[in-house]
């Protein structure tokens, strides 16, 4: 079973970079050769070629939802995303379309996609910090991170 | 576990917006084009040390970083007075000239062509890559990945790392590469030379073939007269990586040309009260407001524009379609603005050429890849062509190298005052009085913007993982009309 954890965001503009910080502090507290831990800055096409080929998919990401609130931490599944399939993107493609793209053209996807996203505040302003109140939902987030891990790859 | 309803906005406040406001009659007044700006980053910049910058910048964006670590790495160059080696010049270009492939190729099948292969009024639920595959075949859609998988390993190799390279250096490059990894790049480069060859012929068949959409590309709904921007070689040829900046006016005709270092003296850039994001204009024509023509100092750097601002391809089968273009377009330079997906294409398939010649030079695999810098820093410019546009870099140091000042004048913001010009004539022309404002007018603007490729570059990786657009109506007394968005619920 081969499981990649990717944190995905900005490291340089504030809140956006809470994915990849989760990421790095999931490699420091979790070692096992089925498990890898990436980064990635990229979206739509760019996330297909990163995922494809593992068996499980964790993604942490930074998020911003009407009624959130700073720091606040959501489990979720593709399908929670499904609406906006509908939806064209000016861009790229979104991660719903990235996922039946690669099922269409017969690509070893992964059975299990999990995501992790982390309410964000500010993702306008660049800076290596997280605002406080996201900094502080780092280790719940890499809590959840590692209790996923264990789950998934005892199973 | 309990479960939550999820309502995602990305950019709350940071999302592209356009602002239709309509006159007494119902007919279009003005057309408000915002897309999000990021902020600080030349304060972020200030006091860092000028060799983090290729690392730096390159995380601005997601969509582009080869593009930002190549103007930075030339930058740096400039700022240490060095000189790359030969070798060093030939792998970044090659590195570049993938990135070009994986770019155009991603723009054209997931952008552009959906709106051609299923008609830019199919239902948006079937406009996208999957109805593309399903109409054109799976066969097109495999290579489409393949392509880019394959020049993402070529950047990897080249660059040490796959999206964000670490490879740039003032004076060169941290690797070499060796013969085997040289013989699998060629064969990449071949066979995205094939890709881009059938690439061309797929537009040929669905768009060229079809009378309809010819006559739209050539409508006046998307057409603008304006000044061209691009990179060129020694022989005014299209180049991505290095030359000097070719502008040529509405007729064609060269206006200037001048070297990176010269930038300031021949840009300018306008400021309007509703958008942070600055117009950059041609200093010596002035700005004259969003309108085209030759007294007008907007310019546009697409494709098209350095297709326009070049006197051909320094390869063979571009430089046959780049004739091939012309000629059905009825001369140079074209100021339509949907021929620009056409003119990347053109491009794409240059890149690959482009690979197959530098890869087959015998100096690629030569360990002579970096000059070590040991003048003074003070002051360097760096200049590429981004996908989207001139990317310019500028950075001021103190003598150790420290960042005191930083510039930078990114792809899409040269196209900023043509974007809107796009958009609100796209505007004027659908909506008319009487006529019942629909889902397809998001379409038809969209498309009027789309050629650009604009890169809302802070929304672009953000679940749900689509930039959010936002198109408002109101009404000559400013009241709401009409309210459609993508991306926002």
């Amino acid at each position: 079973m081969k499981t990649l954890v990717l944190g995905m965001g900005n490291p340089i503009l504030s809140d956006d970079g809470v994915g990849i910080k989760v990421a790095h502090e999931v490699a420091n507290q979790f070692n096992s050769p089925q498990v890898t831990v990436a980064e990635t800055s990229a979206a739509g096409l760019r996330l297909l070629d990163s995922i494809v080929g593992y068996d499980q998919v964790i993604i942490i990401d930074a998020i911003q939802t009407r009624e959130g609130k700073a720091g606040q931490i959501y489990r979720m599944k593709p399908e929670d995303f499904s609406f906006a399939k509908h939806l064209s993107s000016p861009h790229q493609i979104n991660l719903v379309t990235a996922l039946e793209l690669g099922k269409t053209l017969n690509l070893v996807m992964p059975q299990e996609i999990t995501i992790f996203a982390v309410e964000a505040k500010d993702v306008s302003n660049f800076s290596e910090r997280c605002t406080p109140e996201v900094e502080r939902a780092i280790p719940e987030a890499v809590k959840m991170v590692l209790e996923e891990l264990k789950c998934q790859t005892s199973s | 576990m309990k479960k939550i309803m999820i309502d995602p906005i990305t950019r709350l406040e940071g999302h592209g917006k356009i602002a239709i406001f309509l006159n007494d009659d119902g007919g279009v007044a003005n057309v408000y084009f915002q897309v999000p700006e990021l902020r600080g980053f030349e304060k972020f910049s200030e006091g860092r040390p000028a060799e983090d910058m290729p690392q730096i910048t390159q995380r601005i964006c997601g969509v582009c970083p080869e593009a930002h670590h190549m103007a930075s790495t030339k930058a740096l160059d400039a700022l240490f007075h060095v000189e790359p080696t030969s070798t060093a010049k030939k792998l970044r270009e090659l590195l570049y000239s993938a990135f070009y492939v994986t770019d155009h190729t991603t723009h054209f099948y997931i952008l552009a062509a959906p709106d051609f292969v299923m008609g830019p009024d199919a239902p948006p639920a079937e406009r996208n890559i999957l109805g593309v595959i399903a109409k054109v075949g799976l066969e097109l859609g495999g290579a489409v990945i393949r392509t880019r998988h394959e020049n993402h390993w070529v950047i990897q190799t080249i660059g040490g790392r796959p999206i964000h390279p670490c490879f740039g250096l003032p004076g060169g490059v941290s690797k070499a590469i060796n013969e085997e990894e040289r013989a699998k790049i060629e064969e990449i480069a071949k066979s995205s030379v094939e890709f881009g060859k059938l690439s061309l012929k797929v537009f040929d068949d669905v768009v060229l073939k079809n009378k309809e959409y010819l006559d739209m590309v050539l409508s006046d709904t998307f057409t603008h007269r304006t000044y061209y921007m691009g990179l060129v070689d020694e022989n005014n040829k299209v180049n991505f990586y290095d030359g000097k900046v070719r502008v040529v006016d509405p007729d064609g005709k060269e206006f200037v040309k001048y070297a990176p270092r010269d930038y300031v003296e021949h840009v300018a850039e306008h400021v309007e009260p509703w958008t942070y994001l600055k117009f950059p204009y041609l200093k010596k024509v002035g700005w004259k407001g969003f309108v085209d023509g030759k007294d007008s100092g907007v310019y546009r750097c697409t494709p098209q524009s350095r297709l326009n601002a070049a006197d051909g391809m320094a390869t063979p089968l571009a430089q046959e379609e780049y004739e091939k273009m012309y000629s059905t377009l009825g001369g140079k330079p074209a100021h339509y603005t949907l021929a620009t997906h056409w003119a990347r294409l053109i491009e794409l398939l240059y890149a690959a050429e482009r690979m197959v010649e530098l890869v087959r030079d015998p100096e690629i695999t030569s360990p002579d890849i970096r000059t070590i810098p040991t003048a003074t820093p003070d002051e360097g410019i760096g200049i590429v062509e981004a996908p989207r546009g001139t990317l310019t870099h500028h950075y001021i140091t103190d003598e150790r190298g420290i960042i005191k000042k930083c510039n930078l004048i990114v792809g899409t913001t040269n196209n900023h005052a043509a974007i809107s010009m796009s958009i609100k004539k796209a505007a004027v022309d659908l909506i008319k009085p009487g006529k019942e404002i629909t889902e397809g007018l998001l379409n038809r603007i969209e498309m009027a913007w789309r050629p650009y490729d604009l890169c809302l570059a802070c929304a672009t990786h953000s679940l749900p993982g689509q930039a959010p657009l936002e198109v408002t109506i109101y009404d000559a007394q400013g009241n709401e009309l009409k309210k459609l968005s993508q991306g926002i619920s």
